[in-house]
């Protein structure tokens, strides 16, 4: 018997076939993800003629001969076929080397037009190639739509590869005669036809999302079920093979150095929410990929479920059953609030209403979208630029939030300079030395780019995004409520004696630092007062990009994140005033600062939520962390639809529910400073783990560890 | 009234989301109790020694000179009058009084922070201590939260002033009712409780029209007998307003509270209760039961 492990006790459910699941583990268990490895890249050494080429020819020589070298992976037992099986491509590149060098960069951060490939197939986009071809007199763009003929050819041949390796008695050989060229005609042929343009993709080096798959698959499959050719069972099975092969690129490594594992390949995915007419989404579908994750555990594409105030109980409660798990495999939007931004953007609510991501959490319209952000960090803004790493000095708090404030619209304005200057200029280029400009792959399936003959990077999608995101924001956000309260409120310190014990690293002013930590309670404890500043300060950098943003398909528009860059960001970082020493991990996205938050997981959103987070267009995400025993049983249901719930109606933006183990809490014990948002049920009531005592904690521990 | 914590996001005092409010004061003193810093009338001054950075400065301003500093870190109970002045400046909360005043409207204002979370279940519950034995206080608590349209739990130990009764019952959605034992000599002996006075009040609460859930903690070797599960069996069949039984294990976890409040952890380690024991008195009651509970 395979087990899947899990937090949650009593374990997961078992539906699908041992074969199915059989499948399911060994891909989890790197067998695919190695094998990928064993061949990273096609060689372009020996292709005639190369040395006379320019980037674009390169580019496709590079894709014709992927699409004709890359090893055919079929799996035994798999339901659909197509295998991403070159290694670089995990590096983000195109897998193709010249002398041993890459030569063009991969792409991300976008959900490709996989509603037009259901719709239309690759033999219609085709003919809008050709169509837009035909049209154009333009001969600079002339290069670019013969690119966009080269893609196809390419997609063709590695296709008629699948069809000669494959079993023609076999369902994926049947399917795969028709999909993707064709449009699906059923459930099987859609998720094959899906599946096949995904791994295409990717084989060149692209990670796209994947999008709203229960709105991409539902009609397909309901149209099956009334006409009785198709079960739900089997069509679980069939979309589970979907979930199993997007495992292939597990290796069991890290693709890079940073430390941020070996699953980062933004294959997200969204579920239910309305559609453009404003229907419900939610179908069959929707509760298959629930029941698919539930039971494999697969976190491979993360899941986002937008949910609203007529959201489904059913919905809700099995997306519940789902993050009791743990893993953090769904995540929920607010969809009114992500709505409102969207149309305050600019966007028509018929189009807002088709929102996804760009693979990770940030919103955009799928298909249409080239987006891209940039970090900063708040805090390290405010220590080394407007505290001037100590040398500053201010007479009143309202000075220096004055200076804080200026300095920030000087770091918006950086960002906008370097990265927007070539807004409105974009023009086709067949020789941009670039490793980024040239994409045709990608362009093929983002809307506009066939239209205007223009690729992806460079100005063809529809809409193109900036993002400033800034990050800190509740370390910036304490720190200047420190020196408000501590130095011009309470008189607790002068402010030259305060900035030169920061300097020092608090040493010497310990009972002073523990009376700052202990005095106040910081952002995340819904304290109106410190909530206020971060509110105030998210409106001022919504109103800095709002300035620049020169119109829907050139927009600026700010986010909050800092996916893991407080890690990287101990080293430039000082001293706090508000008693963190020099070298400690701080807020991640908006979460509060470790060690900060007292008050529990609903006094944390509503302070996140007194902000106008619709403002924060790119999105802003906050992540919770619970314990199983928070979330076994029926109240554990209750506790986390409640939660979601009242998210949704405070206005937050994007939350991560994760339910941590054992593990997690053995750290708590030893550094129990990171994690004082954790809660835990202890019998009959809950309590923050680094409250209790020791033994308590002993205990909860044995009690919470998985019992595989 | 005297507030020692107010606990947001509490899944297990009633049903669906709630703000649990503990309020000072009890007049039962369990042997097994784990509030022990929530027993006594007044706010006790709690001292956590590894939170202690020996600063001093608790003992620059205390009037009674009762912190000693050095050489150890402790202080003279005896001449303690838990005045709080130490707690004030202590930078570290290593002293701190157990419980501070606040009034209903306060309390209530507090649990309104979290409406967006009770649905349709959720909503407050006093416990402590002992709730009721703020009586009119705690009615005009109770009062408030219901005129905010919030649901309203109490958990009791079933002694106070059954005069409320008629009142308390008009402004209570649901009693968590203890019942720490039905043999009542055990009882008083490790509780300090009168069996009598309980069950008058339980009788009482159920004529002015209560539902009561009971909330029946078992301390193995004290209370685990067939025929204390008999008991609480026998209450429930005789009573249609009791809506249902409860059975929770007894953990020997509240040590260090103990040291904080400067008193001893008298009860036996053989005390505490495996979830064996806990199923056991379920299976046991299941069987004994005449009717079906509620969820």
């Amino acid at each position: 018997m395979i087990v899947f492990p899990t937090a949650y006790g009593p374990g997961r459910p078992v539906r699908l076939s041992e074969d199915t699941r059989r499948f399911a583990y060994d891909s989890l268990h790197h067998r695919y993800g190695q094998d990928t490895l064993r061949t990273p890249h096609v060689c372009m050494d020996e292709v005639a003629g190369i040395g006379e080429m320019n980037r674009l020819e390169l580019y496709d020589a590079a894709i014709r001969r992927i699409a004709e070298e890359a090893p055919v992976r079929i799996c035994d037992g798999e339901r659909i076929s197509g295998a991403a099986t070159l290694g670089d491509a995990l590096k983000h590149a195109v897998p193709a080397v010249y002398h041993g060098e890459i030569l063009f960069s991969g792409v991300s951060h976008l959900t490709a037009n996989f509603e037009k490939v259901l719709r239309m197939g690759i033999q219609g986009m085709e003919q809008e190639v050709q169509d837009a071809s035909a049209r154009n007199t333009d001969p600079h763009k002339s290069a670019f739509y013969r690119s966009l003929q080269n893609t196809i050819d390419s997609f063709a041949v590695w296709h008629r590869r699948y069809l000669e390796a494959l079993d023609p008695a076999s369902d994926n050989y049947r399917n795969l005669q028709r999909v993707p060229w064709q449009p699906p005609r059923h459930f099987y042929e859609a998720v094959q036809s899906l599946w096949f343009s995904f791994a295409f993709l990717r084989l060149c080096g692209i990670w796209p999302g994947i999008g709203r798959i229960d709105q991409l698959l539902g009609s397909y499959l309901e149209k099956d079920l009334r006409d009785g050719v198709l079960t739900l069972e089997e069509a679980r099975e069939i979309l589970a093979h979907f979930f199993i092969k997007g495992c292939e690129w597990i290796t069991g490594v890290a693709a890079f150095d940073n430390g941020s594992g070996d699953a980062q390949h933004y294959q997200n995915i969204v579920l239910a929410g309305v559609d453009a007419q404003g229907r419900e989404v939610t179908n069959e579908v929707t509760y298959l990929v629930l029941d698919i994750l539930e039971e494999l555990g697969i976190s491979d594409f993360p899941v986002t479920v937008r949910i609203n105030e007529h959201s489904p109980e059913q919905l809700l409660r099995r997306v519940a059953e789902v993050i009791r798990h743990g893993g953090g495999i769904v995540a929920v939007y607010n969809e009114p609030l992500i709505l409102r931004s969207l149309v305050r953007t600019g966007y028509s609510l018929e189009t807002a209403r088709g929102f996804a991501n760009d693979g990770c959490w940030e919103v955009q319209i799928p298909g249409h979208t080239c987006f891209s952000y940039v970090p900063f960090d708040a805090l390290t803004l405010l220590q080394k630029k407007t505290l001037q790493g100590g040398r500053a000095h201010f007479d009143s708090y309202e000075a220096l939030y004055a200076q804080y404030l200026c300095d920030l619209e000087g770091q918006v304005d950086a960002i906008y300079q370097e990265c927007c200057g070539d807004w409105g200029k974009e023009a086709p280029s067949v020789d941009c030395a670039s490793l980024w400009q040239h994409c045709t792959v990608v362009s093929l399936f983002e809307e506009g780019c066939v239209e205007r003959g223009l690729s992806y990077l460079n100005g063809g999608a529809d809409y193109r995004i900036l993002s400033p995101h800034i990050g800190g924001l509740p370390d910036a956000v304490n720190s200047l409520y420190a020196i408000r309260k501590a130095v011009f409120e309470d008189h607790l310190v002068e402010f030259d004696e305060l900035m030169g014990i920061l300097e020092r690293n608090w040493e010497g002013a310990e009972s002073l630092r523990q009376t700052i930590w202990s005095r106040y309670r910081w952002w995340g404890n819904d304290n109106d007062e410190v909530d206020a500043i971060a509110a105030d300060l998210l409106d001022t950098f919504a109103d800095f990009c709002q300035k620049r943003t020169v119109d829907i398909r050139h927009q600026f528009i700010p986010g909050v994140s800092t996916f893991g860059r407080q890690v990287e960001w101990i080293p430039i970082r000082m001293a706090t005033a508000f008693g963190k020493k020099q070298g400690a991990i701080l807020s991640g996205n908006c979460s509060p600062t470790p060690g900060t938050d007292k008050e529990g997981a609903t006094a944390v959103i509503r302070s996140y939520c007194k902000a106008d987070l619709s403002r924060q267009a790119s999105g802003a995400a906050l992540d919770i962390p619970l314990t199983p025993s928070m979330v076994r049983g029926e109240e554990g249901l209750d506790a986390l639809m409640s939660l979601i719930r009242g998210f949704v109606q405070l206005g937050g933006f994007f939350m991560q529910l994760d339910v941590v183990d054992g593990q997690t809490l053995r750290q708590a014990q030893e550094h129990p400073e990171e994690y004082a948002t954790l809660s835990v049920r202890v019998s009959g009531w809950n309590a923050r783990f680094v409250t209790l005592s020791r033994e308590w904690q002993n205990m909860i521990i044995e009690r919470d560890s998985p019992s595989c | 009234m005297l507030v020692t914590n107010i606990q947001r996001f509490c899944m297990h005092d009633g049903p669906g989301v709630r703000t649990t409010i503990f309020l000072q004061g009890c007049p039962l003193h369990c042997l097994w109790c784990h509030n022990p810093e929530t027993q006594s009338l007044h706010p006790a001054l709690l001292f956590s020694r590894e939170h202690c950075i020996s600063c001093g400065g608790c003992a620059a301003v205390c009037p009674t000179k009762s912190q000693i500093i050095r050489p150890e870190r402790r202080w003279n109970r005896g001449t303690c009058t838990d005045c709080g002045a130490c707690a004030a400046v202590c930078p570290t909360k290593a002293l701190r009084l157990s419980a501070k005043e606040m009034t209903p409207q306060e309390i209530v204002a507090e649990a309104e922070k979290d409406r967006a979370f009770y649905g349709r279940r959720g909503g407050i519950t006093l416990s402590g201590g002992e709730p009721l034995l703020h009586g009119e206080q705690a009615l005009e608590l109770l009062r408030e939260a219901k005129r905010s349209g919030l649901h309203t739990a109490v958990e009791t130990c079933g002694v106070f002033d059954g005069s409320l009764l008629p009142e308390l019952c008009r402004y209570v959605d649901l009693f968590l009712w203890d019942i720490k034992d039905t043999d009542s000599n055990r009882l008083y002996r490790y509780t300090g409780a009168c069996q009598e006075r309980i069950l008058n009040n339980l009788e009482a609460a159920g004529r002015n029209g209560a539902t009561v859930r009971l909330r029946c903690l078992l301390v193995s070797g004290i209370n685990t007998e067939e025929a204390h599960i008999a008991g609480i069996a026998d209450l429930y069949n005789r009573f249609s307003f009791i809506s249902g039984v409860d059975f929770l294990p007894c953990h020997l976890m509240a040590e260090a509270k103990y040291r904080e409040v400067g008193s001893v952890y008298e009860i036996p380690p053989t005390a505490a209760t495996s979830p064996q024991t806990v199923q056991w008195a379920r299976e046991l009651f299941d069987r004994l039961k005449t009717r079906p509970e509620a969820s």
